[in-house]
């Protein structure tokens, strides 16, 4: 009957290596948001503006990808069975990634391509590689075959990637030596980075993070390899198209990585339909509503792709693409998985050794529920009226659904701050 | 729930005293859960052998799971080793849940 000891070869991560990612994306959350609210005139020009350039790569960098690394490093031993390969290389991608972001942010918010954005760049990609070298040891030394590290391998390499071309286009600032206008590479370097690291890891831990959370026990490896063959396939083909001249290089690309997202969408329904646990949290349901508000920028992709869509039009319709994936699936994912994990790692720390011995709190109530509350109505409320206000260009709905969105970002950080300094009970 | 047992008067002490490991993500105990799959008293007295499972095998509170459930059954059998073997064959399926975690779990 017994199979072994199969959790005996790993160690939990300690929270050194995950919570100052949680509070660092926190804060970079609510600075992004005021200098959204500082910025409301930008979304009513041309996309490539220095504060989009800032507000952009503070939300992919501070908010998601460094929530993204400090859950990942709690998620990956569990996954593969075996301890983070270590802990030093995790603090040494924190430190590099929280200086070299702001310099890169600040960078771009003053348009000043020399030193800011240049040792911010160099400072991230030295980041990314000390996490990508940690991914890769602790996988290569874990349990093989498993579908899950193939998608958090695959996006880190994605994200080096990003870091990479990021790097070279703010040199090509200063010494211009590529062949074309940055306009030209902003897609690739921005598709490489959506849909290479964050949908593509997003996918690969949500498969297994949301039939654990519903209690479900719908599991398709096959399907996983075929969505992951399908992003990575239609993104392959778009990066080459830039070289290879191939035909309609975003439709071919959008319709295979939207059939593998409309796979995926019919994975979660299955995963909700065999669920044991009927009764779903709050913040499971943000998260579940991430998955339908993913389908929205593949959507207005389309469009623009489909149509002769020019002008005015057609930047207003990227910037809604750009602030429907940001604001719209990655942070109502972030939202929703902030309160399904945070709450627990505390948990873990304070209690784990107690747990058995005498009467624990529930690490829900580690978090405020009034807070939540709050926070994911003005979330919902912020984001309609800042998308509205970008479709029709009305810069009143852009300034409202900005503060709304401060307030969001506020209550958020004052529920990660009071799950942060839970004091035990015990 | 169906729990193997060689002495089942230990094993409905040691079960009563497991219902105080709660799941923490789940809000139910490891018994009602049904993660306990076999506990085996040696004939001697010196050792218990407590064979549970997890809901999913990359289950995150795992490590908390089995330290607790260690825990209680030392303090429970004060006198005697206790090793807890993870297990996943066959793997834990709804099946395993007791009524009164089905009540728990569909309210």
């Amino acid at each position: 009957m017994s199979n072994g000891y199969p959790n005996a070869g790993f160690r939990n991560t300690p929270d050194t290596a995950v919570v100052p990612f949680y509070l660092y994306a926190a804060i970079s959350f609510l600075a992004c948001t005021i200098l959204l609210s500082l910025s409301t005139e930008s979304f009513t020009q041309h996309y490539f503006s220095p504060q989009l350039l800032a507000i952009t790569h503070g939300m992919a960098l501070g908010w998601g990808t460094m929530i993204i690394l400090g859950a990942s490093h709690q998620l990956i031993p569990v996954l593969t069975e075996k301890s983070l390969f270590s802990i030093r290389l995790a603090h040494l991608s924190f430190f590099l990634a929280a200086v070299g972001i702001p310099l890169l942010v600040y960078g771009f918010y003053t348009f000043n391509m020399g030193w800011p954005s240049k040792w911010g760049g160099r400072l991230v990609l030295l980041a990314v590689m000390a996490y990508l070298v940690n991914i890769l040891y602790t996988v290569k030394t874990g349990k093989s075959g498993n579908i899950y590290s193939l998608f958090i391998v695959t996006a880190a390499s994605w994200l080096f990637i990003t870091a990479f071309l990021g790097l070279v286009l703010v040199y090509n600032f200063n010494f211009p030596f590529l062949p074309k206008d940055v306009l030209t590479y902003l897609p690739l370097h921005a598709h490489a980075g959506i849909m290479g690291w964050f949908l593509m890891l997003i996918i690969g831990v949500a498969s297994r993070l949301i039939p654990m959370f519903l209690i479900s026990k719908y599991q398709n490896n096959r399907r996983l390899q075929l969505i992951f063959l399908m992003i990575n396939g239609g993104l392959i083909y778009y990066l080459l198209s830039y070289y290879f001249q191939f035909p309609y290089p975003v439709l071919f690309s959008g319709l295979m990585i939207g059939t593998a997202l409309s796979f995926f969408l019919h994975y979660i329904f299955r995963v909700w339909q065999s669920r044991i646990r009927k009764k779903v949290d709050q913040p499971m349901r943000i998260s579940l509503l991430s998955v339908a508000i993913m389908l929205l920028p593949l959507f207005i992709l389309l469009l623009v792709s489909g149509y002769r869509i020019t002008g005015g039009q057609h930047s207003r319709l990227v910037l809604l693409y750009g602030f429907l994936i940001f604001f719209g699936w990655m942070t109502s994912l972030i939202l929703g998985m902030t309160f399904k994990t945070l709450p627990f790692i505390i948990w873990n720390k304070h209690y784990h050794d107690k747990a058995g011995l005498m009467k624990t709190p529930d690490p829900k109530t580690l978090m405020s529920d009034r807070l939540f509350m709050a926070m994911g109505i003005s979330y919902l409320a912020g984001f309609m009226l800042f998308a509205l206000g970008i479709f029709g260009g009305y810069t009143s709905l852009l300034k409202a659904g900005s503060i709304v969105l401060i307030l969001a970002a506020v209550f958020y950080n004052l529920n990660v701050l009071k799950i942060w300094r839970h004091k035990p009970l015990v | 729930m169906n729990i193997i047992s060689n002495h089942p008067i230990n094993a409905t002490i040691a079960l009563a005293a497991l219902e105080q490991v709660m799941d923490p993500e789940i809000g139910l105990n490891v018994v009602d859960l049904g993660l306990i799959y076999q506990l085996d008293f040696d004939k001697q007295g010196r050792r218990i052998y407590v064979s549970m499972t997890l809901t999913t095998q990359f289950c995150p509170m795992g490590d908390t799971l089995t330290a607790a459930v260690k825990r209680v059954m030392e303090r429970t059998f004060g006198d005697q080793e206790i090793v807890v073997e993870l297990c996943f064959d066959p793997p834990w399926s709804q099946e395993r849940i007791s009524e009164q975690g089905k009540l728990f779990l569909n309210q």
